[in-house]
């Protein structure tokens, strides 16, 4: 006996294939959507990484500062007096048996010269004769808690042994830098929202618009007795694939991207910051944005149709 | 199975084209609607599949009064309609055979039972070979079979017919009034909307004619003269 489906097979219908009740995928606009998702995946993408970058940084900074206090010793006394570089270390010898001695301190450090000016060398310049230059003595040391009290305790006796020796305690450069860059983690944040909201947007669109189109299809399949969630699943499928469509190339065009720019910024020597290498869990995150991409816009297709078909008797 | 009480339809603020309607088609029953063009035949018919809700009225289907019924309730009571349009309304991109499995597949069933019934359908109206075709490449007669098949695949507990003889030839046209018949026989109730005298004459059955946006019900004329010879 002949194979009953010999017939489907040498015509090339597959019956296993997902069908669409309705011809969405030859719908119009299907590419322009594509194309526009792609876009805002890009924009999120780069607004991410921002923003993860961001974060890594004020890590960074705050987190070598925390309960940290740098003891200052300038290199002249309060008459203006230039100190040899000897009566500086003396000094800062005094102020460190001081410190230790105290029960709040934890750990001191007097910084060497070669860190000095590892430290002042971008500010500076390499080629400056730094050996001549008259560098002010710096501690730096470890709380066990940095209380208002404390730091008061401690900078009374440091003045007691060097009159214009001060404390830093990085509170205030360390709050305006953490200021900027949360309000550019917001800008970051609202950029974020900005494109899922325009995605949503874009999408519920492209569905009003495709329902207007099949009108007389999704009549039909309402009549023929088709649940609301059924005529809504087809158009789910369809914007759930072309946003991960969509969503794929925006991540692989910003992966590009940040790639180059992580390459040209390596090429100039921006060394002055540090590197800010991702971890594993962010560019997880950035991996994931074509899925998030299609669930938002799925779940934006479902509640337009949803609420298409409600007018509907 | 289906009662109409003091039903009334008008489009927008246009006059009632439906007024006052009020019957009831017991299960089992077969019945045709007639009426001069524009009487009302499709828009009774719309009521029925609740195409559209009554301006005003009450509808009972499968003993539930519909007015009270949510959307979602509907959507059980539409899948045991079938519906043959005057339009045919199929689906263009999809091929015949996915056209009649359509009901089917909204009703959740396997592809395997799906494939073997709308074949067997297929060929049964003559369309064997026309399984993979498009609809809008099909001639009108052929394109009626397919949306009579899509409508009686389900095997529906009411099966409604606007105009389903219209573009076939008279042979093609008996065929499917015997599968109407057949339908009827195993406890399919049946409402076929029809011009055509010949038809109505042949199978003798009751007659709902709409008149003026009224409704009344006639008996079979050759039946009604036998009953008569019969008492006299
Ligand atoms: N969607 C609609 N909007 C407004 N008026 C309508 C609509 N459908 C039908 N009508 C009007 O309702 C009246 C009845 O139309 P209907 O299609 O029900 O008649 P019919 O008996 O099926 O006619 P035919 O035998 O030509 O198919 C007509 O006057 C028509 O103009
Ligand atoms: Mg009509």
């Amino acid at each position: 006996m002949q194979n009953p489906f010999a017939r489907e097979r040498s015509l090339g219908v597959s019956r296993t294939r997902r069908r669409y009740d309705l011809p969405l995928n030859k719908a119009g606009g299907t590419g322009f959507l594509t194309l526009l998702i792609g876009l805002m995946t890009f924009l999120a993408l780069l607004a991410l990484s921002a923003s993860f970058v961001l974060s890594a940084m004020t890590d960074r900074w705050s987190s070598g500062l925390e309960n940290r206090v740098t003891i200052e010793i300038p290199a002249e006394n309060e008459a203006g007096k230039i100190l040899s570089s000897e009566e500086t270390k003396k000094t800062g010898l005094k102020i460190e048996s001081l410190l230790t001695s105290h029960p709040a301190v934890l750990r001191t450090h007097i910084m060497t010269d070669e860190e000095i000016r590892e430290l002042v060398k971008p500010w500076l310049g390499e080629n400056l004769m730094l050996g001549k230059i008259p560098l002010p003595g710096l501690i730096s040391a470890e709380l066990q808690e940095m209380t208002p009290e404390t730091i008061q305790i401690l900078e009374k006796k440091i003045k007691a042994i060097h009159k214009t020796a001060r404390i830093d305690t990085h509170e205030e450069w360390l709050g305006d830098l953490l200021r900027f860059t949360g309000a550019l983690q917001f800008a970051a944040f609202i950029l974020a929202l900005v494109i899922g909201l325009a995605t949503i947007t874009a999408v519920a669109g492209a569905v009003r618009s495709h329902m207007a189109v099949y009108h007389a299809e999704v009549e039909l399949l309402h009549l023929m007795g088709a649940h609301d969630s059924y005529i809504s699943r087809q158009f789910q499928r369809h914007s759930l694939s072309l946003a991960f469509q969509g969503g794929l190339c925006g991540v692989a065009i910003g992966g590009l991207c940040l790639l180059i720019i992580g390459w040209i910024s390596g090429e100039m020597g921006v060394s002055l910051l540090p590197d800010f290498r991702m971890g594993y869990l962010q560019l997880g995150v950035l991996a994931t944005l074509p899925v998030f991409m299609a669930l938002i816009s799925a779940l934006a297709a479902r509640q337009t149709v949803l609420k298409v078909l409600r007018k509907m008797p | 199975m289906i009662r109409f009480e003091h039903v009334g339809l008008r489009y927008g603020i246009g006059p009632e084209v439906l007024s006052d309607i009020s019957f009831a088609l017991e299960p089992g029953s077969f019945h045709f609607l007639t009426g001069s063009s524009g009487a009302g035949k499709t828009s009774l018919l719309t009521l029925i599949y609740l195409g559209r809700r009554p301006t005003r009225g009450l509808i009972t289907m499968f003993g539930q009064n519909i007015n009270g019924l949510s959307r979602a309730e509907l959507a059980p009571i539409r899948q045991r309609i079938g519906v043959v349009f005057q339009d045919f309304r199929l689906l263009n991109h999809m091929s015949a055979f996915d056209n009649v499995a359509l009901p089917l597949r909204i009703q959740g069933k396997a592809e395997s039972e799906i494939r073997n019934n709308v074949q067997e359908l297929l060929e049964w109206v003559g369309l064997g070979d026309h399984m993979h075709v498009l609809p809008n490449t099909m001639s009108g007669g052929q394109q009626q079979r397919v949306a009579i098949a899509r409508a009686v695949i389900t095997r529906p507990r009411l099966l409604l017919a606007d105009e389903p003889t219209g573009n076939l030839d008279s042979e093609i046209g008996f065929r499917l009034m015997n599968l109407f018949e057949q339908l009827n026989r195993m406890g399919t109730t049946i409402l076929i909307a029809t011009h055509d005298q010949t038809m109505i004459e042949r199978f003798e059955h009751n007659k709902l004619v709409l008149d003026h946006g009224g409704l009344r019900v006639e008996e079979p004329k050759h039946w009604l003269s036998k009953k008569i010879d019969g008492v006299f």
